[in-house]
């Protein structure tokens, strides 16, 4: 499904430039980041292991860490196409790929109300710091844990309505919006969440991206979980039920917004496809952005849901776990630079009573990032990463069940295109 | 507030001599003006606000009356203009991205398909009211029409003054409108009814202000996602 998506896309892009006759039909951007990163932490959950960042001791020093390309058509007056592609220098599935790719149709009715369209796959309306192109965010290298996790295993394969309405009564200021979305393929969600933990990085599981899972013993051939393959596919569909979200907007301006959502992907906890537990998982997210005096801005998100996986045993499923996060980024830009600086803090508590299976983690992070816009093709960033986390399950693997990871990541920041 | 202390008195009498004098030089200077002054809760003066003197009738520019709203930088060029009913008003994009420019207010709706330079004929406005803009592209693109049914209009300077080209007559009602203006309409406009009295008139708002357009921070992204 996911590359019938991402053909027919492809085709009608192709299509669509065939026909385009005059100039400034597409517009994109691309860019590429290359870096230097020392860390020192548990081996990374990307090479197959159980530690929270993506790179360690053997994955550290240069590296190309992440090329990517975002590319936008229009095909006609009010109807877009958008494709991302991303390319990341690990094992993990192939070596570029696409992360979101969908149309857009944006009617103007002459109503107050303005409604827009979204078909595709696509990130649901939720990150705050993932603004740049191909969601890169302007303010840190690593995303926020409610964001990362997102780029992880969260994605929509779907439609997405928006309703919005800028009420001239109060001066046009004023926006409210409501996003309503149904989507399917996004069954497995909330599994990584349990067996792997929160995570802050910049890595986008793309569309037929494979991951890999920590080697915990549940999942092993002789393990409870047998019938699950020791890897992960976020983005398939298990038993044919539909997901859906909601999520309300308001913003003053550009000074304040805020936006609330609910989440639901009515995955069946029991079935099994693929190799693939379904997790039912349900969350609830609030984010807001204000901007302060003195040209600081403030973006604070809070995410809590629950992840249910697996049989009933005793009257329950056997996994059932409630994870919850939030954080808060202080950032100031000056001239031609930017200062950030983020707190987070994260949770994944066990509400089921089977001791097999333990997911409880408790953590919290500190980001501290500079960037330097050169020109508009070249930047530098330094990113400062500190994540101090408990998680028993780290004793399966022998690994130390309280630590403190760390990372410094140097990057020069490439950019091509018409950047916007 | 406490008890205000002697040289703020002083102050004050001294910038109200100051006022007085400059309004008299003002109005010395265009003995057939009409001098506005609009200043917010606390005194301080207000710019860019829409002045208008409607006449006991409504009256259409002349034909061939334009004005212009340009967008340069994906923003409208000026934020807000005021323009008299019938005014054909051009909206030329000297962005190098693509626009696609529209009003839903009523009556003056429009909509000019997506465009770069020149390409669409200008839109003539032939109803009084506010018209509203945005872009179907970029939703932080944010500007105001004020279409007004008088030939008699000016904006407000840095000092929060406008002189109207008109003299005070009976009849005539001096208006005031800006995006940022909260208070109700009827302590928005001032009949005037005495010829004499009408040659100044000063607007103090009542409500606080919302902040200028021109005070937009860049340093959060405000993102489509």
């Amino acid at each position: 499904m996911v590359r019938v998506l991402s053909g027919l896309a492809g085709l009608a892009l192709l299509a669509a430039q065939a026909a385009a006759n005059e100039p400034a039909r597409y517009s994109f951007t691309a860019g590429t980041d290359i870096s230097f990163v020392s860390v020192s932490g548990h081996p990374s959950w990307v090479d197959g292991s159980a530690g929270k960042l993506r790179y360690d001791e053997n994955s550290e020093g240069l590296t190309v860490s992440r090329t990517f390309v975002d590319y936008r058509l229009r095909i006609a007056g009010t109807l877009n196409a958008r494709i991302a592609a991303e390319a990341y220098d690990d094992d993990i599935g192939s070596s570029i790929d696409f992360t979101q790719a969908y149309l857009e149709w944006r009617p103007l009715t002459l109503s107050p109300n303005r409604y827009r369209l979204k078909l595709g796959a696509f990130y649901p309306r939720l990150s705050l710091e993932n603004s740049d192109p191909s969601w890169g965010s302007p303010y840190t290298i690593s995303s926020s844990a409610i964001n990362t996790w997102i780029g992880e295993e969260i994605r929509i394969f779907g439609a997405e309505l928006s309703v919005s309405r800028r009420p001239e009564s109060l001066g046009g200021a004023h926006t409210f919006s409501l996003h309503a979305a149904a989507f399917k393929h996004n069954d497995p969600a909330g599994g990584l969440i349990a067996w792997k933990g929160w995570s802050l990085h910049d890595r986008q599981t793309r569309f037929d991206d494979v991951l890999p899972l920590p080697p915990l013993p549940q999942i092993q051939p002789d393990g409870f979980f047998w019938r699950q393959d020791p890897f992960f596919i976020p983005f398939q569909e298990n038993e044919g039920d539909i997901g859906w979200y909601a999520n309300v907007e308001w913003q003053y301006r550009n000074k304040f917004l805020l936006r609330a959502l609910r989440y639901d992907n009515r995955a069946d906890p029991r079935n099994i496809s693929n190799r693939q537990y379904g997790w039912y998982t349900e969350f609830d997210h609030i984010g807001v952005q204000i901007s302060l005096p003195g040209e600081v801005g403030l973006i604070s998100q809070w995410l809590v849901g629950e992840t249910v996986m697996g049989p009933f045993i005793r009257g329950a499923h056997v996994v059932d776990n409630g994870f919850e996060s939030n954080f808060v980024l202080l950032t100031k830009a000056f001239d031609r630079h930017r200062v950030s600086a983020r707190y987070d803090d994260f949770e994944v508590t066990e509400i089921d009573q089977v001791p097999l299976d333990e997911n409880r983690e408790r953590g919290h992070a500190w980001t501290l990032a500079y960037r330097f816009q050169a020109t508009e093709k070249l930047g530098f960033a330094a990113e400062w990463l500190e994540i101090r986390t408990h998680r028993p399950a780290w004793a399966y693997n022998d690994l130390a069940t309280t630590r403190t990871e760390r990372q410094l990541q140097l990057s020069l920041q490439l950019r091509f295109g018409q950047l916007h | 507030m406490g008890s205000t202390p002697a040289y703020a008195l002083l102050v004050r009498f001294c910038c109200a001599v100051a006022l007085c004098l400059l309004a008299i030089a003002t109005t010395g200077a265009r003995a057939d003006g009409i001098t506005v002054e609009v200043t917010d809760r606390e005194g301080q003066p207000v710019p860019d606000v829409a002045v208008f003197a409607n006449l006991p009738a409504a009256l259409s520019a002349p034909a061939g009356t334009s004005a212009v709203m340009d967008q340069v930088d994906q923003r409208f060029v000026p934020h807000m203009l005021v323009v008299q009913t019938g005014t054909k008003v051009e909206f030329p994009n000297s962005d190098t991205v693509a626009h696609h420019v529209y009003s839903f207010s009523h009556p003056n709706h429009f909509k000019l398909p997506i465009y770069k330079g020149h390409a669409h004929p200008p839109v003539s406005f032939e109803e009084s009211g506010i018209v509203v803009l945005g872009c179907n592209i970029h939703d932080h693109m944010l500007a105001y029409i004020v279409v007004v049914d008088t030939p008699v209009f000016a904006k407000t300077d840095a000092n929060g003054v406008a002189v109207l080209d008109a003299a005070p007559a009976e009849g005539m009602h001096v208006a005031i409108w800006s995006p940022r203006l909260r208070d109700d309409d009827a302590d928005l406009s001032v009949a005037i009814s005495d010829a004499n009295a009408g040659s100044a008139i000063a607007f103090q708002l009542k409500k606080g202000l919302r902040p200028p357009h021109e005070d937009q921070s860049e340093v959060l992204s405000w993102s489509e996602y």
